[in-house]
């Protein structure tokens, strides 16, 4: 019935051999695992093609060997059939698990719309080229950075690194008018010449910071501007600005900075300037804080006491926000009104360059010592009296143009992920991740872009609510739940659910289920979303119960039919003892009969 | 089966847990014991915080102080708690890692050192490197862990000494709700009741430092004070019985109870095979039903202490495959009679036991909350038992395999004994699988709830398998007569590494995969990678011996031609 060749391929003295092999396989696996990481092994072996071959050779070998002892007499027999069998369906139903599955993570928040795109593990190169065909391709990045596959759509993946900087250039060659310049700054005590460029648009690229000293291009609309800038007025001597106090019969504008901590008096009022806060916030514990040293949001606030009460005050440097005051204690105080006005502080070192209409250069210039300023010329150098530096104006951009680079930067700690491309003709491209790219070649232009890959679920789901249980008087977590909205407008259906770890729920065939969460912010929550092909599920639950059953009546099932064939066997036979009597058999011999 | 004789040994074996009896007697601190306390998010009583900070800041129950006065934990925490003693100069903080304390300058041979002297040394600057790494992400050297570890210890003392900031003072509804400590106990109560409060703890904290050795005035203090306490909430307050039940528990020892009792089986059992006039064999298997019964009491408290399954950590599943190894074993000793099964239990049963017990830094037997996703699941509650039960039948293979062996090198011709304990190893191995495969398969269920995947080849999963082939192939091997009794004893000893693999190793030796909740800083790689070397190496001298391999081939001949008469003959 079986050719020999058959017979070997369903034996144990090849079932053996492919087993140690696996077990080999899959000892090397877990250990170089631990080196590289979960996501390479995965790739490399048990997703990859070979790891599938000798998977299927194990169930052809199962399936022969099962199939070989055909018919299954005997309890033995059915026990390793059904065992084999059910290893096989077992087999295909994990590979279906890994191979089939549609899986990946959802970020949503409570203070955003639902979502509906999953972010799928890999990463996608989606590349338009230049007659406009679109072409697509998965692209797996290793734990030590390298690429695979190797082309994509015509490009050749050369190289990955986690931090790519953009490199920013202005030069000359722009179509529209836009004025820069390049300064070269000298220093012979320190030795060291640098050179900077700005540009007037876009406006963070007008401005730099050099330590203490600021360098700033500026453009002058108007003669009186240009005169202000040429000569400053100097400062009002109220750093931390000033506030008026008004109440309905009696006015004062005191200093904040040489009042503050000092109690103030008006009529019968006691006002103490309590805190300053430069760049004011509330913090976690709604205390007021100040984020920063920079004058974006100055705040002052104040305790307020009159005879019959007091008042906590919040007053705003900007106009547009009225004050905020809170009762302590008493009875609330009225016309009261207190006004706070603040200007920035001045930066105490800086050099201007500024332009006019008529492409006219000025500059300005101000030390902790001196201020100066006047025309300025390519070429002409000013001594500013920071130091003994040299400021020299190198070059006059009239239309000056930003070009940005992509390259590979030295810090790691910042930067986007990037690829690098090469096209047919050796051009090389870094291309961030999450921003569509252009790559010129001649007059060629390829469009490409590097980005994550999601994949859109028919339903959108919105984070309701996230509640974090803790372990009782401690911080620890005992649970984290996410209350959501499932959102689906094919249908016309409006659902909340709720789901906490191990308490997953079903949609429409998707699995959502809780993954992570963020414990700096509460806001969000991560949920795994997942599908599966319900007879991948049924063929995993159906293996697993015939493995079982199998292995249990292999071992188990003899033993106990001898058993009871036995216990029978003696009954009859006792029956049978007890009918002819007169044949006096002894009972001894009978038990023994198998 | 005889049942006066097994009653017997069961019997003894009961008699010897209860013996001494004044164990069962209130002790003279029961009070001060039993007042409840809100710590790492559950509520204990002073006597099990009193044992787990000791433990952790000293390695052990026990301590001696400067003066050479030997102090019990209880008497330890009360002399920290209420700061009786100079802490600065005893010698109470833990410290093991000799090339850390070379690079600090410490004296190499001594294992406790004083507080001052710790913080007089350079460790604080070390403790300080390795924080900032940690904060960075950066991978700790082995120095690096062991400063933090002492960091955690000279902190602890720090929150112990004379702290009054332990959470005594319970939520005035809220059954989860935050306790307080003493002094703020009118955040929650009137200032009259916190008033009480205050003065019962203040007379408490009088009378220890007054004389601590008066335990009945102790006693009546605090057990005034935990009477007002729980006047303040009874709701909230956990019942007496609750906490009694806690005590009560620790103060039993169920675990060294039963290896005990273990032990005096397997000598029983010893006597039995070697005398054949003590006829005592259900006495013997009586006596290991008392040990069973006392392991599974102790496991049932442990339980409803917890209330859950304590399957969740190392310690745990150490102490349930030890009560697994006996079980499966008696399981069998009641169907076949063996004595064997019994025999090779015992010592691996009372190894993991003592582990268990003695080694509270790698196997942390405190009861803590379980992490989110190890909650409420019926899967992992029967996952978790089922495969760590196919371990201890596995276990129990190993111990048969060893004395097959034994017979092998010391007895090779009792052929008929040999016989008959290879067909009792391959019934254990039989559960064994059967077990294992059906732990792995339940295992995959539950990933598909919690992990929404059957199978991923996580480590663990993988190491599961691998260990299930390992014992499957062999018996493959068998079929086709590839092995045989031999070749089958030998299986089940060095499977047994892939077991310890799968169980242990890939969380200590690999600490990677998503079961990282099981994952602790073993640093006993060492001592079981050596006792896995020297294992094989018996291994592999029985096999030497068995084929033959020092002998000249023609002795070998001469040696098999005079063995195979004898059993002709016999």
């Amino acid at each position: 019935m079986f050719n020999p060749i058959v017979r070997f391929i369903g034996s144990i003295k090849l079932a053996v051999p492919l087993l140690s092999t696996i077990i080999a396989i899959l000892i090397w696996a877990t250990f170089y695992e631990s080196q590289v990481g979960s996501t390479t092994v995965q790739q490399e072996v048990y997703k990859s093609p070979w790891f599938g071959a000798l998977m299927f050779m194990l169930a052809v070998n199962l399936g022969i060997s099962a199939l070989s002892r055909y018919p299954w007499r005997g309890a033995r027999k059915v026990g390793f059939a059904l065992t084999h069998f059910g290893l096989i369906v077992i087999i295909a139903g994990s590979a279906g698990v890994i191979h089939l599955g549609m899986e990946g993570m959802l970020l949503i928040r409570t203070d955003s719309g639902a979502g509906d795109r999953l972010r799928v593990q890999g990463d996608l190169l989606e590349i338009i080229n230049s007659a406009g065909e679109v072409e697509q391709g998965s692209v797996f990045i290793k734990q030590d950075g390298s690429v695979s596959p190797k082309y994509v759509g015509g490009l050749e993946l050369e190289a990955y690194t986690e931090n790519a900087v953009q490199e920013i250039k202005i030069a000359e060659g722009g179509t529209v008018k836009n004025p820069g310049i390049r300064l070269k700054l000298a220093s012979d005590r320190m030795g060291q010449a640098i050179e900077r460029t700005l540009a007037m648009k876009p406006d963070v690229y007008s401005k730099v910071g050099l330590g203490p000293a600021v360098l700033e291009l500026v453009q002058a609309d108007s003669e009186q501007e240009l005169n202000r800038l040429l000569h400053p007025q100097t400062s009002k001597g109220h750093p931390w600005g000033e506030l008026e106090i008004a109440t309905a019969s009696k006015k004062r504008t005191v200093d904040v900075k040489a009042n503050k901590s000092k109690t103030l008096r008006l009529g019968e009022l006691k006002i103490a300037i309590t805190g300053f806060y430069p760049d004011f916030r509330l913090d976690r514990n709604q205390q007021p804080i100040s984020a920063s040293e920079d004058f974006n949001n100055p705040v002052i606030t104040l305790t307020v006491t009159s005879p019959k009460g007091t008042e906590n005050w919040f007053v705003f440097g900007k106009a547009d926000f009225p004050p905020v005051h809170t009762l302590i204690s008493g009875e609330s105080i009225d016309n009261l009104t207190l006004a706070y006005q603040v200007q920035p502080p001045e930066e105490t070192d800086y050099f201007k360059v500024i332009t006019t209409e008529d492409e006219q250069l000025y500059y300005a210039a101000k030390s902790s010592t001196q201020f100066k300023s006047g025309t300025l010329t390519s070429g002409q150098t000013i001594i500013p009296g920071w130091a003994d530096f040299k400021i020299t104006l190198e070059e006059y951009l009239p239309h000056a143009q930003i070009q940005r680079k992509i390259i590979p930067g030295i810090n790691e700690q910042e930067g986007v992920p990037a690829l690098l491309v090469k096209t047919q003709s050796g051009q090389e491209t870094w291309l961030p991740w999450g921003q569509a790219s252009v790559i010129e070649e001649g007059d060629r232009k390829i469009y490409a872009s590097f980005s994550p890959k999601l994949f859109p679920i028919p339903f959108g789901i919105k984070l309701e609510d996230f509640i974090v249980d803790r372990n009782e008087g401690s911080e620890s977590v005992a649970m984290w739940t996410s209350k959501i909205r499932i959102e689906d407008s094919q249908n016309n259906n409006i659902e909340q659910r709720k789901v906490w770890m191990n308490h997953p729920t079903w949609y429409r065939g998707w699995k959502i289920a809780q993954a992570s969460w963020n414990p700096g912010d509460l806001q969000q929550s991560t949920l795994q979303v997942k599908r599966e092909p319900v007879w991948i599920t049924a063929l995993t639950w159906i293996g697993s119960a015939l493995v079982i059953l199998g292995i249990a009546v292999m071992f188990y099932a003899p033993a106990l039919t001898r058993k009871l064939r036995q216990q029978s066997a003696t009954k009859e036979l006792a029956i049978a003892t007890e009918e002819n009597t007169a044949d006096k058999l002894p009972t001894k011999e009978l038990t023994r009969i198998p | 089966m005889k049942p006066v004789k097994f009653l017997l040994g069961l019997v003894l074996g009961i008699i010897i847990f209860i013996i001494p009896f004044n164990q069962f007697q209130p002790s003279p601190l029961a009070s001060v014991k039993e007042i409840p306390v809100q710590l790492d998010g559950r509520k204990k009583p002073l006597d099990t915080v009193a044992r787990e900070t000791v433990i952790q800041i000293h390695g052990k129950a026990k301590y001696q102080t400067a003066t050479g006065e030997k102090l019990d934990y209880l008497q330890t925490y009360l002399s920290l708690w209420f700061n009786s003693r100079d802490w600065n100069q005893e010698p109470l903080i833990l410290f093991n890692y000799r090339p850390l304390k070379a690079q600090l300058g410490l004296d190499l041979e001594r294992k406790y050192f004083t507080f001052a002297e710790l913080m007089q040394s350079s460790l604080s600057s070390t403790i300080l490197a390795a924080k900032e790494k940690q904060a960075e992400d950066i991978e700790l050297t082995r120095d690096e862990r062991e400063a933090l570890t002492i960091a955690d210890r000279l902190a602890l003392t720090v929150a112990t000494v004379s702290s009054d900031r332990l959470p005594l003072v319970p939520h005035p509804n809220d059954i989860k709700g935050k306790w307080l400590e003493i002094n703020d106990t009118e955040d929650y109560y009137s200032l009259s009741a916190a008033e009480t409060i205050k003065q019962d703890y203040l007379e408490l904290k009088q009378t220890y430092r007054d004389r601590p050795e008066a335990s009945a005035n102790l006693e009546k203090i605090a057990s005034q004070l935990r009477t007002d306490l729980a006047n303040l909430s009874p709701q909230v307050y956990p019942p007496k019985a609750t906490v009694q039940k806690e005590v009560r528990f620790y103060r039993l020892h169920f675990f060294a109870n039963a290896w005990m009792i273990y032990g005096l089986g397997f000598i029983g059992m010893l006597a039995v095979l070697w005398f054949k006039s003590f006829d005592f064999y259900w006495s013997v298997v009586g006596i290991f039903s008392a040990g069973l019964i006392i392991h599974a009491s102790g496991f049932m408290q442990r339980m409803q202490i917890a209330g859950r399954p304590p399957v969740t950590n190392m310690y745990e599943s150490v102490i349930w495959v030890s009560f697994g190894i006996v079980a499966i074993a008696l399981l069998f000793e009641l169907i076949y009679q063996a004595k064997y099964y019994l025999l090779a239990a015992a010592p691996l049963s009372i190894l993991c036991l003592i582990l268990a017990d003695s080694l509270p830094a790698v196997l942390d037997p405190t009861i803590t909350p379980l992490v989110p996703v190890l909650r409420d699941n019926f899967w992992l509650s029967v996952h978790v038992p089922t495969i760590t039960l196919s371990y201890a039948s596995f276990a129990l293979a190993y111990g048969l395999g060893h004395i097959i062996l034994g017979h092998y090198l010391f007895a090779p011709q009792a052929t008929a004994k040999i016989r008959s304990l290879s067909k009792w190893n391959y019934g254990v191995l039989q559960a064994g699988v059967l077990l294992l495969t059906t732990g792995i398969i339940l295992g995959g269920i539950w990933a598909h709830f919690s992990w929404g995947r059957f199978w991923g080849w996580d480590p663990k999963e993988t190491w599961a398998l691998i260990a299930l082939m390992c014992y499957v192939v062999p018996l493959h091997g068998r079929l086709v007569g590839w092995l045989a009794d031999f070749g089958m004893a030998i299986t089940s000893v060095v499977a047994f590494n892939a077991v310890l693999m799968a169980w242990y190793g890939v969380n200590f030796v690999l600490g990677i995969g998503l079961h990282s909740y099981g994952f602790a800083d073993g640093g006993s790689e060492i001592i079981v990678a050596s006792f896995v070397a020297l294992d094989l190496l018996l291994v592999l001298l029985t096999a030497a011996k068995y084929k033959g391999w020092f002998t000249p081939s023609d002795k070998a001949e001469v040696r098999r031609q005079e063995i195979i008469p004898f059993i002709k003959n016999s």
